[in-house]
């Protein structure tokens, strides 16, 4: 719509305007020249960009077929696909989840519906399979810490924002109060409370990101999953987890992973045997 | 002062006397030139002289470890014909311990003393393969027979009080740990049960005592733990096994005969009847890693009757159960979080929640846990259970919980059950877990509202939700946003709008600064021009060219918001910036008619100088400027 809004533009200067506005009338022609050519190459891209995401949609349906046919297996490897294509949506996880449960792979079920929730944190469907998942397989949760307990009313992403929206309206406030004769009692009183916004944030994005459900979460995915007290398969077990238990990876040696276990424990697991919720 | 005068002499005398004996000097010797590998020598550093000397900790050698284990001072004093001399040396004392065999140099290591820097000469080292056997021609002279059997001062002992046991039941586990008071051991690595078949836990240490075991005295260590067969079948326990370093006397190159030791009373062969225990001082004594063993116990495992209830989750022991729960009093679809406690001693690590024998008409939630032990190795104490149930319709009590655990005593399987806890439920029908409805489209039907009738009627699991199958296009991403490069690049926008807004405010500022130094002028000439008024002397020229230059400057900062110049300021100007009335506008008019024409016409077109009257007015007139 822009080009043709240009010409209009053009068009209405009568000769005269033209003559005595050349740079004006040049500057307008480049600017609409360019105006096409990168409409041009957003058509291009489109264009070239269809068929593919046609093809993930016919991929997509295909998966929901299979599953649709009781093919779980088969819809699982497409799902797989999809994500391993970099196709990441809180449904298609939430999709493979319920593919993975009914192939009664509960490890797996939990773990994408956990991906599910990364993504997407308000996803209905996810948190009551979630659930369910969990009660079938006995999966052993971690208890996240007070703090995190009430900071979860906000993502991270959220918190993010706040604390970069706190940041700048401190930074005016500060500008403000320095470039001003005049201070005023609510400007200084908005430059500190928009501090505290500020660390408050920041914050609760350390605590959540090291905490339960943070970056380092991972679930068991493995069957009879023995936490030890050790690298080795023969030292002490900690705690048997059940598949879909929650755990938090502290450090990788090798094959292993030291995490932090549900019942506040920690101990050893085979690296195979868990996976991160966060791609 | 004569009295003072014969001490100052006497002092003379002394200080001249006294005196260090040598200049520093160096010596180092081996106790052996010849070893084997892992067999120590002693290496002694002997500095003779004034000032503290410093020796390095460790020598570098190759095939060797050097470390520092004494150091020795004394002082000597003579009195000979040069006076009083005192000798100080100072003994460091190395370990030398022998990686491998060969012929080995340690080099000269320069020690400071004081000033000066002294070298020790280099000296050779033979190691043989194995004790007994030089590397160089030199004849074996029987070193190992002159060794001490570090076995004779330690011990150690694996109590394990049952001879029989069922497959996955705790048997608490004593290790036993002896040491001879003397060999000031130090643990290298902590005792470890080995054996196959069976899991142990961690080991805590149960305390430290004295005994006299044959005659001999030790210092006990108990360490507790409890292990678990994973099998039946008979098993091997242990032997436990440890490592440590003991200090023991050291291996000499030559017999020589040796007096009984103090301690050994009934001519036991103890060890300390080695002259290194007699004479503390001689540093003879050496560290050495030894390992600890002791016998393995056999033990039996049963394996668990059949027909297990189906409550039983491997828990065996001797337990008890209590139940609590809150709120009695709910409304449908509310939470009850019931507490279970299980008390006793068993394996707890096998002890689950205990199951909801009839779980129709409620939602039950996972447990949660919490285990307090009364021992050091947990096979003592309580496991807390928190379940949620909430009821999906009226009930009148909670469901009985039950839990099973094996009792190995009776050799039978217990059943507990929880006492009915009554509660009081309000509210409609039930509440459904999944409410969803098919979706259009949806290739798969949902599995969603599960009717009251249904959920009475059968305890059958709930079902998961339906397939989605809208997906966006956009891909999403797990990273938090502030690990985007937009996230970092919009930051971009309100820092332009920071610059933005600070250099319009120091512009701004900048601007107000001279606007104000403007009206500081104005006000400064207006003030100067008013003192001029007031002078006597001023000829009309002046008088009136000063007169209409303040009226235009008074103009001026009257509005000095919009900038006027007062070069430009006319009557009008003027008249109308101040609302003046007619009357007071004529009088300005002919101010500044006057005033030109003065300024134009020349000083000879009137009188001298102006009158009272006239003075007066111009003044009231310009002082009514406001």
């Amino acid at each position: 719509m822009k080009p043709s809004t240009t010409w209009i533009e053009i068009s209405e200067l009568d000769a005269n305007n033209r003559a005595a506005q050349p740079l004006t009338f040049c500057h307008r022609a480049r600017r609409s020249r360019c105006t096409i050519a990168a409409f041009l190459a957003t058509a291009i891209v489109v264009f070239l960009a269809a068929p593919a995401f046609a093809q993930e949609d016919a991929d997509f349906a295909k998966a929901n077929q299979e599953f649709a046919q009781r093919h779980f297996k088969e819809a699982i490897s497409d799902y797989e696909t999809l994500i391993r294509n970099g196709q990441w949506s809180a449904n298609v996880f939430y999709d493979l989840g319920n593919a993975y449960f009914r192939a009664r792979d509960f490890g797996r079920a939990i773990l994408n519906y956990e991906r599910a929730l990364a993504l997407e944190r308000h996803h209905p469907e996810a948190t009551a399979n979630l659930q369910i998942a969990r009660d079938e397989a006995g999966a052993l949760e971690l208890r996240p810490s007070w703090p995190e307990r009430y900071l979860q009313i906000a993502s991270v992403s959220q918190y993010s924002i706040a604390a970069a929206v706190a940041f700048w309206v401190a930074a005016f406030c500060l500008a403000a109060l320095v470039l001003t004769r005049r201070r005023s009692t609510a400007m200084f009183s908005l430059f500190i409370v928009m501090l505290l916004v500020l660390a408050g944030s920041i914050f609760a994005t350390w605590q959540l990101e090291r905490g339960s459900k943070g970056d380092a979460l991972a679930i068991v995915t493995g069957k009879n999953v023995q936490a030890r007290l050790a690298t080795a398969d023969t030292a002490n077990a900690v705690l048997a987890l059940p598949p879909g238990s929650e755990i938090k990876v502290l450090s990788t040696r090798g094959d292993w992973i030291y995490a932090a276990l549900p019942n506040n424990l920690r101990g050893w697991i085979p690296a195979k045997h868990a996976e991160q919720v966060r791609l | 002062m004569g009295r003072a005068f014969l001490i100052g002499i006497a002092a003379g005398i002394f200080a001249a006397g006294f005196a260090f004996a040598d200049s520093p000097s160096v010596t180092a010797v081996l106790s052996n030139s010849e070893t084997a590998v892992g067999e120590t020598v002693e290496l002694q550093i002997k500095v003779t002289g004034p000032g503290d000397p410093q020796a390095p900790e460790q020598i570098p050698a190759e095939g060797l470890e050097i470390y520092r284990t004494g150091e020795d001072a004394s002082s000597e004093i003579k009195f000979g014909a040069g006076g009083m001399q005192v000798t100080r040396s100072v003994t460091y004392t190395y370990t030398v311990l022998p990686k491998s065999a060969g012929r080995f140099t340690i080099p000269p290591q320069t020690i400071r003393v004081g000033n000066n820097s002294l070298p020790t000469p280099e000296l050779t080292l033979n190691v043989a393969d194995a004790p007994g056997r030089s590397s160089g021609a030199r004849p074996s002279r029987g070193t190992q027979s002159q060794s001490v059997r570090a076995s004779d001062l330690v011990f150690a002992e694996l109590v394990v009080p049952k001879k029989t046991a069922f497959v996955g039941e705790i048997v608490p586990v004593q290790i036993r740990m002896g040491f001879d008071p003397r060999v000031r051991p130090r643990l290298i690595e902590p005792p470890e049960i080995t054996g196959q078949g069976f899991t142990a836990q961690k080991l805590q240490e149960g305390g430290q005592n004295s005994e006299t075991i044959n005659g001999r005295p030790y210092d006990v260590v108990t360490y507790k733990t409890a292990i678990a067969a994973a099998r039946a079948g008979k098993f091997e326990v242990g032997p436990v096994k440890a490592r440590a370093q003991l200090l023991v006397p050291r291996a000499r190159s030559a017999p020589r005969p040796r007096s009984r030791s103090p301690f050994d009373l009934f001519d036991l062969n103890d060890p300390f009847s080695d002259p290194f225990f007699s004479n503390p001082f001689a540093q003879m004594g050496e560290r050495r890693d030894v390992e600890i063993k002791s016998e393995p116990v056999a033990l039996e495992v049963k394996p668990l009757p059949p027909n297990a209830p189906p409550s039983f989750s491997g828990a065996i022991g001797n337990l008890t159960m209590t139940t609590d729960a809150k709120p009695n009093s709910v409304q449908v679809g509310d939470p009850i979080t019931v507490t279970t406690a299980i008390s006793g001693r068993g394996n707890f690590d096998r002890v689950n929640a205990p199951v909801v024998e009839d779980e129709r008409g409620w939602h039950k939630y996972p447990p949660s846990s919490k285990f307090k032990q009364d021992d050091e190795v947990g096979i003592s104490g309580t496991k807390t259970f928190e379940t949620v149930l909430s009821p999906n319709e009226k009930k009148q009590s909670l469901p009985l919980l039950a839990f099973s655990y094996f009792d190995p005593v009776k050799e039978q399987y217990v059943t507990l059950h929880s006492e009915t806890i009554p509660i009081t439920v309000q509210g409609g029908t039930a509440a459904t877990q999944n409410i969803a409805t098919t979706q259009p489209g949806s290739p798969t039907p949902a599995i969603g509202t599960r009717p009251a009738s249904a959920a009475q009627s059968t305890a059958k699991a709930q079902d998961i939700l339906y397939q989605l199958t809208e997906r966006p296009r956009t891909a999403e991403s797990f990273a938090p946003i502030y690990t985007h490069r937009v996230f970092w690049g919009a930051q971009g926008i309100p820092l332009l709008a920071l610059v933005g807004f600070a250099v319009w405010r120091i512009r701004k500022a900048g601007i107000n600064n001279r606007q104000a130094q403007r009206i500081a002028a104005l006000h400064h000439e207006a003030a100067e021009l008013m003192h001029n008024l007031r002078r006597k002397d001023a000829s009309p020229r002046e008088y009136y060219a000063e007169a209409s230059r303040i009226i235009r400057v008074k103009t001026a900062l009257a509005s000095a918001s919009s900038g006027i110049d007062p070069n430009i300021v006319d009557a009008e100007t003027a008249a109308h910036t101040f609302h003046l009335n007619s009357d007071e506008r004529d009088r300005l008019r002919r101010l500044f008619e006057q005033s030109d024409e003065w300024q134009y016409s020349g000083a000879h077109n009137g009188p001298g100088r102006i009158s009272q009257e006239n003075r007066r007015e111009v003044l009231e007139l310009i002082e009514n400027l406001k």
